[in-house]
């Protein structure tokens, strides 16, 4: 071997090492294409793929690369580009991410698309799908909109109809929801035998139906301070801990883990369980009796109903090159009817549009048959989960991760929201202070 | 001899040419993906780099005050160490096993495959398995309990158990690779000790503490060295048992917190701080067994 050899072959090594440091750029032509970042389930990504093929044919020049990740990894991939300064064109988001990337100019306002565009109508979308992306600098809920609705889900609270029927018991209507009291004694004639075999009448029931409906919340109004010690909030969690506890109706929290709310709902172990718009399409396929939705119980205290909706968005990357053709395909997936009509084929979720819920959605002739009650979540009671109106949740897990202390009555309610209150407050504050700085 | 002396030069300088060419992929990669992802991190420690607000200003000693006035980072430490305990089990395991599949008897090679098959084993499948197995209700442990009128713990779920059955997971999982190991070290052991020993009319018992754990405590110290980083790092099985560190923080370690940190917050420069201050920590552990291990590991005549 020569002297020249092994140069060439130094060479060799290094340009391989720059092909591997660096990537070429592309060749500029007419046309554009976009990456659009999300995840799913195989058949959800089956008809994104549908529904991005016919946005290709009706925007030629468009070309979309799609990517799809495991949910749980979703966050994590999605900070790492974010970071290295490769965000998608077009990717999920969730209400509670809103501010933080707002604020860090990572999503664009597409406040003038909204009002301005050929794809769809703004007054035919649901105005808390839309709002949950509005933020104003200060407020969340306010302002610009820095994302459009993939989809609205509400949680219902859904009943075994074959197990009321047997213990001849009759669910309540929209007009006349249960009180607590009567909610706990439905579940007490509904809960019977012993160990694994067990069959409990309630389901872990909704904090936040629980705390809202009482009057209390995680936070005062204005998201500033924490006021989980109020007695209307400690009342209603140890009402809802209580079912377990005192009453006996509802599984423990280790029963819980050993198999979950809904598997235990399908098995015809529990007669009633919250369950999101999500579960619909599992529901066909698992649950081998009649089920159905009735309205959240009050609390004798106030007598108002009150659960959470939420969804996932799709946002615009503020870097994105191709603003236009990013907006029109975050767009033409939020409000395309045949996209929507998906979430209606597949269970999935509330359809974004106003008409198409109302009318093609309540007459599919599929469970549940009181899907009314999810619209009127969405236009009446429902209320966002509280910790999507702050920077962020720390405050939130922090008051999850020994709650369950809680409902196996380790503690009570009240020396437990004691004992996490100025926690709380603190990580709250930094949170404030973080939005503040900027 | 002038000759000679320039033809060795000549030969010197050709390979050193290629060894240099040899060495050019390996060098780059340790440049490219180590020394300056370390360099990276270490001065990332000393800014307020967060992902998602795109700021890198220099703080200063503020990430390392941040977090060791953290009472999380003080838990996750305790949680830390607590993963040391599988150490000695799985090392004492790992050399009866051994011991007892040495001998060529019929079936040893099958046992050798059976002990190896946890370690081979993808971690998640192994989780998923362990979650069955420790179910509160409807578990193997559980149920065999049940059986002789025990109730089990909440063994995932309450924060006084997820530490034990993560560190009876990681036992079984590392007897396995611990006894090929030690069996490996047991063949290299020459029979002449033995049949020395036997002359001179040495129990059993006597050749193994005199002669075969002697003669086993390189490897034994090589195990424990890889062992205690391993357990330091261990993060898969937090991750996998619990979605956020178990109630009250109580199975999250160091380095599940550095990744919380890291990618759950977007604190990259906080996250870059404590692993940097832990990687010196797991250095010194590091090279205080090297030191102690002159008092007990035998290193030959």
């Amino acid at each position: 071997m020569t002297k020249r050899s092994i140069a060439a072959a130094v060479a060799a090594v290094a340009a391989a090492a720059l092909v591997m440091s660096g990537c070429s750029a592309p060749a500029d032509s007419g046309k554009q294409t976009i990456t659009f970042m999300g995840w799913g389930s195989d058949e959800e990504i089956a008809t994104f793929k549908t529904m991005i093929g016919q946005y290709e044919d009706k925007y030629p020049d468009v070309t979309v690369d799609y990517v799809t990740v495991p949910a749980g990894d979703f966050a994590t991939k999605l900070q790492t580009m974010i970071a290295s300064k490769k965000t998608p064109d077009v990717f999920y988001l969730q209400p509670e991410k809103v501010m933080p990337y707002a604020d860090a100019g990572i999503i664009s306002d597409l406040s003038s698309f909204v009002d301005d565009n050929e794809l769809f109508d703004p007054a035919n979308v649901w105005a808390k799908a839309i709002d949950m992306y509005r933020y104003d600098g200060t407020t969340p809920g306010k302002g610009a909109v820095y994302g459009l609705p993939k989809d609205i889900s509400a949680f219902g609270l859904a009943y075994n109809k074959d197990m009321f029927d047997a213990a001849g018991i009759t669910a309540p209507t929209d007009d006349k929801p249960w009180t607590w009291d009567e909610y706990a004694a439905a579940a007490k004639k509904l809960t019977s035998g012993e160990g694994a075999d067990k069959v409990y009448g309630s389901g872990p029931y909704s904090l936040e139906a629980a705390v809202w409906s009482n009057g209390g919340d995680w936070l005062n109004a204005d998201h500033t301070k924490v006021t989980v010690t109020d007695p209307a909030f400690v009342d209603a969690l140890q009402w809802v801990a209580d079912l377990n506890l005192v009453d006996g109706v509802a599984p423990s929290p280790e029963e819980l883990s050993s198999q979950g709310d809904y598997d235990r709902f399908v098995s015809g172990k529990l007669a009633m369980t919250g369950v999101g718009t999500w579960a619909q399409g599992g529901l066909w396929n698992d649950a081998k009796f009649t089920w159905d939705i009735m309205p959240w119980p009050v609390s004798p205290k106030t007598g108002k109903e009150a659960i959470w909706y939420g969804g996932i968005g799709f946002a615009v990357a503020k870097s994105s090159k191709h603003q236009e053709a990013a907006s029109n395909l975050a767009a033409f997936l939020a409000f395309n009817e045949d996209a929507q009509r998906t979430n209606i084929e597949k269970g999935q979720a509330i359809p974004n549009l106003i008409d198409m819920a109302k009318d093609e959605w309540l007459n599919t002739g599929k469970p549940p048959a009181n899907k009314q009650e999810f619209i009127r979540i969405l236009e009446d009671y429902g209320r966002r989960a509280t910790q999507t109106y702050t920077f962020n949740s720390d405050w939130f897990t922090l008051f999850n991760s020994n709650l369950a202390s809680v409902q196996s009555g380790q503690q009570t309610a009240a020396e437990y929201t004691a004992s996490v209150q100025q926690e709380m407050q603190d990580l709250l504050d930094k949170g404030i202070a973080e939005q503040q700085k900027k | 001899m002038p000759t000679t002396a320039l033809r060795s030069r000549r030969i010197n300088r050709r390979e050193r040419a290629w060894g240099l060419a040899f060495v050019t992929p390996i060098a780059l990669q340790v440049i490219l993906f180590s020394l300056v992802p370390v360099g990276i991190a270490v001065f990332a420690s000393f800014t307020d780099w967060n992902s998602i607000r795109d700021t890198r200003d220099f703080v200063g000693l503020d990430n390392f005050a941040e977090f060791l006035g953290d009472k999380y980072f003080w838990i996750a430490a305790g949680n830390t160490l607590y993963m040391l305990i599988p150490i000695p089990f799985y090392l004492l395991f790992g050399i009866l096993f051994a011991l007892g599949s040495h001998r060529r008897t019929p079936g040893s090679t099958l046992f050798r495959v059976l002990f190896l098959l946890p370690y081979v084993s993808s971690i998640v499948a192994l989780v998923v398995l362990w979650k069955w197995i420790f179910n509160y209700q409807y578990g193997l442990v559980n149920q065999a309990l049940a059986a002789v009128g025990i109730q089990g713990p909440d063994w995932l779920g309450d924060p006084a158990w997820i530490k034990p059955t993560i560190v009876i997971m990681i036992i079984w999982k590392m007897i396995g690779i611990t006894s090929i190991y030690m069996l490996a070290a047991l063949k290299n052991i020459p029979d002449v000790y033995y049949e020395a020993a036997r002359l001179d009319g040495a129990s059993p018992v006597r050749m193994f503490f005199q002669i075969t754990l002697p003669l086993l405590t390189p490897s034994i110290f090589f195990l424990t060295v890889v062992g205690m980083i391993g357990s330091l790092q261990t993060f898969v099985e937090v991750q996998l048992f619990t979605s956020d560190g178990g109630r009250e923080y109580s199975a999250a370690t160091i380095t599940y917190y550095i990744w919380q940190k890291a990618f759950g917050s977007g604190q990259l420069g906080l996250a870059s701080a404590a692993a940097f201050f832990f990687a010196l920590v797991v250095l010194v552990l590091t090279l205080v067994q090297f030191r102690l291990s002159r008092r007990w590991v035998y290193e030959g005549e």
